[in-house]
């Protein structure tokens, strides 16, 4: 088993992989010489599996395993985030498994620049009260500039017996989908909201419930976010967003499956101001849950929400990617129903 | 009687807060020792495996400074203690600004009340602000002895200089749970590697932090000067408190060490300030690289000369103080290790340290016997602050067969009374 990889866009992996850190802090990471699968399936709350071209993040790589060149890990995501942050300013960053004592490792080997723009003038001042010798700055190269630093990451090999049983989850054909509006403001407002729930369940139950947040979509570009509490009602209605056009390629059935597609008989219902009672499919979620996945709004991307009704919501979050038109990575979050 | 008064500009002030601050790290009390020439602010740690001091120079530091000890002690010097936080509460306000901006304080001025008869320990600071404000702050001191650990820099082989800019990006790195740090050079190549020793099994293994290497060029030191391939190991905390510090001074610190499981001290100077830290470090890591006989000769050097080879001889030389057996049990963190073997004595003929750890890598049992700092508490040391620490090399493995009687030997017997270590 070999895996050896040069990062590049260092930036967009580390934004990844920390908006990974909401979710939880063992992912289970699968690289093949196609793409790079993040999977963190925690023990409450949505679960995320995301896919990632291999050009993504990396450049030059190796990735030999006895199972058809597949290699599964398991990542404690904090550690993998905290490495790459230390390559943020980076030369250059390699990424390899290697072994240390019995412990596998994946070591991060990040090259970066000694001088920063602030910290000459100090250096400078060095050669003059400090009591060794005088350092020529003229003379040292770019090469000696730079150190080195190496971070381990302590991983666990899982089998490929061991993974064979983790299957993303099935839902049914989604009743509504949906463009997402910008995460930042969507996450700020589900933010408020779940505070407003926490502060209701606390002051009527004395303890903590989960928060609930309604999450509401239909067919005619209308989004809708409330809570309900007991004073109050409060609700968030986003309006002209798009719904994408279903591929027939993609559809089973054809263009048969669309016209029988739930969707489609969601568009007969309800209108575009969001004023009608009908067309809603509507999902009841744990407000902190929904938070922790929007946390992805550090990346730019298109985010579209599928919701199929009183069952879950599944979120496919599209990272832009300069060189390729297509949209190769890919993250996908599940969002339960809170029944009840 | 003590009179001790001094008036610090608002600079001064805060640079009095940062020192704090990185004190704090170390104790939770601070010990103050005034003198003529200067005011000596210091902490040791609970496991006495660190110490930190702070020297402010009169008259650099102080726009005025006046101090007379009439009868006190008889050595011309007044110590006391203090709780950290008290102080840092004090000196925290925002109105200090290093960069010179309008900082709302004009002048600090602080004195000691320690008349006879009156027994009232309080150290008096007034806090001097525009617009005709005061604010006067009385705290209590509780009147000590205090120790210091002294250390000679010119029997430490290995030194270095790096200006504290280049350590804090270094200390970036570092994951926040890491607890020790290793400094290794080998091949112009200088190693500072955080990690953590917990040993865990299966999936708790995926909760260790980070082990981190930063790897830098010898030409990014001002200087450097040490013997390869040896591991010396301090804490991470420690480290991060020193260098957290120089870099507000933005000071070149310089470190000064011989072997592992011996002291190492950091120091820097900047405005009026001397700030020294002695370190233990510990043994070893992996232990597999025996020291070489080729070592560079400035270390052989300060072998033949400080450490005689007769034992008789030690307690003249006041060889560094070894561990009292019943304490060094108690330092050895690792739960159900075995107690180690007690050290043969090393050939006679050789200059070396041998390395009975061949092979093994102990680095936490390893810092039992050897892992205390010397002290002298004694009022002889007015010409420099550290004179006397003894580096002795491989002396000391001698020395802690049969120390069961718990003092240090750093220490003359006449001076001891019974006091300190009782």
């Amino acid at each position: 088993m070999r895996f050896k990889a040069d990062v590049q866009n260092i930036n967009t992996f580390y934004k990844l992989v920390s908006a990974l850190t909401s979710i939880g802090s063992i992912c289970w990471v699968r690289l093949s010489l196609d793409d790079i699968r993040f999977t963190i399936i925690p023990e409450q709350g949505s679960q995320v599996w995301a896919v990632l071209s291999i050009n993504t993040v990396f450049d030059q790589y190796t990735i030999v395993s006895q199972a058809d060149n597949v290699i599964n890990l398991e990542i404690p995501i904090g550690q993998l985030t905290a490495a790459l942050k230390s390559a943020l300013n980076a030369v250059a960053a390699e990424l390899r498994l290697t072994k240390v004592g019995n412990q596998p490792i994946l070591c991060l080997k990040i090259t970066s620049l000694s001088g920063s723009s602030g910290t000459f003038g100090s250096s400078f001042n060095d050669q003059f009260d400090g009591d060794g010798q005088t350092v020529d700055l003229q003379t040292t190269g770019n090469t000696d500039r730079t150190h080195e630093i190496n971070q381990q990451i302590p991983i666990r090999v899982l089998s490929p017996e061991t993974v064979a049983n983790i299957h993303e989850p099935r839902c049914p054909d989604p009743d509504v989908h949906i463009q997402l509006p910008n995460l930042k403001a969507l996450k700020s407002i589900s933010d408020q909201f779940t505070q407003i729930a926490i502060r209701d369940t606390v002051s009527r139950s004395g303890r903590q419930n989960r928060p609930i947040i309604n999450f509401e979509a239909n067919m005619h570009g209308c989004l809708r976010l409330s809570v309900v509490t007991d004073p109050q009602n409060i609700s968030c209605l986003w309006t002209e967003l798009s719904n994408p056009e279903l591929d027939p390629t993609q559809v089973e059935g054809g263009e048969e499956g669309i016209a029988n597609h739930p969707s489609t008989i969601m568009k007969q219902k309800g209108s575009a101001d969001g004023k009608s009672l009908e067309g809603w499919a509507s999902v009841r979620i744990d407000g902190k849950d929904l938070s922790k996945v929007l946390s992805i709004g550090k990346l730019s991307g298109r985010v579209i929400a599928c919701v199929c009704d009183k069952h879950a919501i599944v979120l496919y979050v599209y990272l832009q990617s300069e060189e390729e038109e297509e949209d190769s990575s890919v993250l996908t979050y599940y969002i339960a129903h809170t029944a009840g | 009687m003590v009179t001790l008064n001094f008036t610090l500009t608002p600079g001064a002030a805060s640079r009095i807060h940062d020192l704090l601050l990185c004190l704090s790290k170390f104790s939770e009390s601070v010990q103050i020792e005034a003198r003529k020439e200067r005011l000596a602010l210091t902490a040791l740690n609970s496991s006495k495996s660190a110490y930190a001091s702070f020297s402010l120079l009169v008259p650099d530091f102080f726009s005025k400074y006046e101090f007379s000890s009439e009868n006190y002690n008889t050595d011309g010097k007044f110590t006391c203690s203090i709780l950290n936080k008290a102080l840092l509460s004090v000196f925290k306000g925002r109105g200090f600004d290093a960069r010179g901006r309008d900082t709302g304080v004009d002048q600090c001025e602080v004195n000691v009340q320690d008349r006879d008869g009156q027994a009232q320990c309080r150290m008096i600071i007034k806090m001097v602000c525009n617009q005709g404000v005061t604010k006067t702050y009385k705290l209590t001191y509780e009147s000590i002895e205090i120790m210091h650990a002294l250390f000679d820099k010119t029997i430490a082989p290995n030194s270095w200089a790096i200006s504290s800019g280049a350590l804090r990006r270094f200390i970036d790195y570092f994951a926040v749970k890491t607890e020790q740090l290793d400094i290794y050079s080998d091949d112009n190549k200088v190693h500072f590697s955080a990690f953590t020793e917990k040993i865990m099994n299966g999936k708790d293994i995926l909760k260790q932090p980070l082990h981190t290497s930063v790897i830098a060029n010898v030409n990014e030191f001002n200087r450097f000067t040490a013997e390869e391939r040896r591991h010396h190991i301090i804490s991470v905390r420690d480290f991060r408190a020193i260098v957290t510090h120089a870099d507000t001074l933005r000071a070149t610190v310089s470190a000064y060490y011989s072997d592992p499981g011996r002291p190492l001290q950091f120091s820097y100077n900047s405005n009026g300030m001397v700030c020294e830290f002695t370190l233990m470090t510990s043994s070893d890591y992996r232990g597999t690289l025996t020291p070489a006989p080729t070592g560079p000769p400035s270390r052989a050097t300060s072998a033949t000369t400080s450490a005689p080879l007769d034992p008789k001889q030690s307690t003249a030389q006041m060889p560094p103080p070894a561990v009292p057996a019943r304490r060094s049990r108690n330092r050895n963190r690792a739960p159900g290790s075995s107690v180690r073997p007690a050290r043969q004595s090393p050939d006679p003929e050789s200059l070396f340290v041998p390395d009975d750890d061949e092979g093994v890598w102990q680095p936490v049992e390893n810092r039992g016997e050897e892992d205390l700092l010397g002290w002298d508490a004694s009022a002889d040391n007015d010409v420099a602050f550290h004179p006397t620490f003894r580096d002795t090399g491989s002396l000391s493995h001698s020395e802690t067969l049969g120390s069961e009687e718990g003092i240090a030997p750093t220490q003359r017997l006449s001076q001891i009374q019974g006091a300190l270590f009782d």
